[in-house]
């Protein structure tokens, strides 16, 4: 196989990642399943698999204007939430039957309240608080939080989560993230059998359908990537850092002009799938608030935790062999345009090249954009 | 051997001829509508300087610019921040920090004591800080170019524009036309706002001498003296035009990859 493009697997898990509504979601709903749509991997989709039902990562796909949310939200918050609001607004998400929001950004945090104010149709909001600071202590304080969520969950759905229906989830969504890793492995390789275009279509998708027939898809995927012809060669191999990256553009640039994107510091790539949650112990509860608040690398919006996320990336940039790394944040995103620029620094000093720019969630300068990553290129291989 | 460069900007097109080590710059052409026109016009040009007949005559071209890739007749296409560095180094090897404020955007680059780009910085998405902010304050003060770049308006007693935008600024720009402020205070002003957006992205990528200045924007002499004001330093001026400075990179590129194809071919045929 040349490429993996060709695959039938592949070809339904991009459309799947470059749409909001798909086939496997009109199944579940015409099965009766209900569908939550959630912000950020730090609220676990394992307490809504456990109640039966369907997370859905919420993302601004197809959106090509910010029109509608504009009469609520302000050009001062990015255009990831701004776009996801405006496709909720005229009508994009009306498959959700509940939406979960945290203490993400500020944005993020008082979208809950927007969804309500304009009016649409969803008829559950939860806004998780999220752990604001790193360490040992904060596990506790974050397993209370689950908890009130779970219990808000059961109770407007009438469900029960019982710890066994938590355990299946647990185990169902390491089953992913195990998965997810064997491909990120395989990039690994000096001539990688896929390319970061082609993985964050896999990874997007991976939020987007019922986790029992992505974890089979995927398998196929893995098989089929086994007979992938390896021989293109590469001019650069890249990472890539940043926040809700879930569009191919950044990757789409960088290999069409030679080089290869090999891993990533984002928060649909490694930062959902780089650890399993522990499978032992009597409460699954603590042991998602364990994974999300220890393991998980800590997501840059909590207060002091740089160094502990640039020991990750580095980490990444050194097991994946990478030439050089790309950053990018949308407009308007505090977080991590500072994460950013203390990352250039030590990417630098550590004699990695760094380049890092902000850009519209849909973007607009593409020309700048591949000025910016060809001279870097171009940089690399002097 | 006969190299060249085109460099395909947002607002003009140049062109460079390089025969053995001199360069031959054709006219700066104002962008047509049509990319591949502008480039063919302004290779036309520098085929006149050069003394060349046709272009078949050059034996590789390097696009570069905005437009790189619709250069109908170059080999292949290098991006204008390499060909600035190029460019620059080879026109004066002192130089470690190039300022390129052309039409559309800018850009500071880092080049080491080889001539090899090391760090660069660009304008994020808008106009302030770029030739654009200077053609809209142009019309507003109806003065052209020239008269904002003139050094006999240079005052010591500029007003201060706090917009970056060029759609404020020229609202701020007009507002002080009615104060009756004075025209060489307000260029100056204009100028000096400029120069504070371009040195911050300079600084990013660290001053080290020698600066020196590329693109349209570097025949504007207020903005030079700003500039250094800011930097704390003189700006090397080059002994070519400085418009053209991608261009030359360019051709400088095309000679050295094709000294290099050269290289293979004899290793290839010398094995056969
Ligand atoms: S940066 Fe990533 S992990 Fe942090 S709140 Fe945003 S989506 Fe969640
Ligand atoms: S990209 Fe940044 S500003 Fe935008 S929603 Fe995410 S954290 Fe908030």
């Amino acid at each position: 196989m040349e490429s993996i493009k060709s695959s039938d697997v592949f070809k339904k898990f991009s459309g799947i990642a470059t749409s909001l509504k798909n086939s496997e979601i009109e199944n579940w709903k015409k099965q009766g399943g209900k569908v939550i749509g959630y912000f950020c991997p730090v609220i676990p989709e394992e307490v809504f698999i456990a109640g039966g039902i369907l997370p859905f990562r919420m993302r601004g796909t197809g959106s090509t204007t910010t029109d509608s949310a504009d009469v609520y939200l302000k050009p001062v918050n990015c255009g990831f939430p701004r776009h996801t609001f405006n496709q909720a607004l005229i009508g994009e998400y009306d498959f959700l039957d509940g939406l979960v929001v945290n203490t993400c950004c500020d944005t993020i945090m008082r979208l809950a309240v927007d969804w309500e104010h304009a009016g649409i149709k969803t008829p559950f909001i939860y806004s998780l608080d999220n752990a604001h600071a790193g360490g040992e202590a904060m596990v506790g304080h974050f397993r209370n939080q689950l908890q009130k969520m779970k219990d808000a969950v059961e109770k407007y759905f009438n469900v029960e989560i019982t710890e066994q229906k938590l355990q299946d989830a647990i185990k169902l969504c390491n089953e992913t993230k195990l998965l997810q890793q064997k491909l990120y492995e395989l990039r690994k390789l000096p001539n990688p059998p896929i390319t970061g275009s082609e993985t964050v279509a896999v990874m997007v998708a991976g939020s987007s359908m019922p986790k029992e027939q992505y974890n089979k898809d995927l398998k196929t995927l893995l098989d089929e990537l086994g007979n992938v012809n390896t021989d293109k060669k590469y001019s650069a191999r890249l990472m890539i850092i940043g926040c809700g990256h879930d569009d191919t553009l950044l990757c789409d640039i960088i290999e069409e002009l030679g080089a290869v994107v090999v891993t990533d510091q984002t928060c649909f790539g490694s930062r959902v799938m780089i650890k399993t949650i522990s499978e032992e112990g009597d409460d699954p509860l603590m042991s998602i608030a364990g994974y999300l608040v220890l393991d998980v690398p800590y997501c840059p919006k909590t207060i002091g935790t740089h160094p502990e996320r640039k020991q990750f990336t580095m980490g990444l940039a050194k097991d994946y062999k990478v030439d050089g790394a790309v950053g990018q944040c949308f407009i308007s995103c505090d977080p991590w345009a500072a994460e950013l620029y203390l990352l250039k620094s030590e990417f630098q000093e550590a004699g990695i090249p760094f380049i890092w720019f902000e850009r519209e969630y849909i973007p607009d300068l593409i020309g700048q954009l591949k000025t910016r990553v060809e001279a870097f290129i171009e940089t690399i291989n002097n | 051997m006969i190299v060249g460069g085109c460099d395909l900007g947002s607002t003009t097109g140049k062109a460079a001829i390089m025969i053995d080590d001199k360069i031959y710059c054709g006219d700066i052409i104002p962008a047509t509508t049509k990319p591949a026109l502008t480039a063919t016009m302004a290779m036309d040009s520098a085929l006149k300087k050069a003394g060349l007949k046709s272009i078949d005559e050059i034996e590789y071209i390097i696009g570069t610019g905005y437009g790189r890739q619709k250069v109908p007749f170059a080999s292949e296409d290098i991006s204008e921040i390499s060909c600035h560095g190029k460019g620059a180094y080879w026109a004066l090897q002192s130089v470690r920090t190039i300022i390129d404020i052309g039409g559309q955007d800018c850009k500071a680059i880092a080049i080491s004591d080889k001539g090899v780009v090391t760090q660069f910085e660009m304008n994020e998405r808008c106009a302030a800080g770029t030739g654009r902010f200077f053609q809209v304050m142009a019309k507003v003060l109806t003065c052209g170019l020239e008269g904002i770049g003139s050094v006999s308006n240079i005052s010591d007693n500029p007003v201060s524009i706090s917009n970056q935008c060029s759609v404020f600024a020229e609202s701020e720009v007009i507002t002080l036309i009615n104060d009756e402020k004075s025209i060489p205070d307000i260029i100056t002003g204009i100028n000096q706002s400029v120069a504070k957006r371009v040195v911050s992205l300079v600084r990013r990528v660290g001053i080290h001498d020698d600066v020196t200045l590329t693109g349209g924007c570097s025949k504007n002499l207020g903005l030079k003296k700003a500039l250094e004001n800011l930097l704390g330093t003189t700006i090397k001026p080059l002994p070519v035009d400085p418009q053209s400075i991608g261009a030359i990179g360019a051709a400088v590129f095309a000679k050295e990859k094709l000294l290099a194809k050269r290289a293979k071919e004899l290793e290839v045929s010398s094995k056969e």
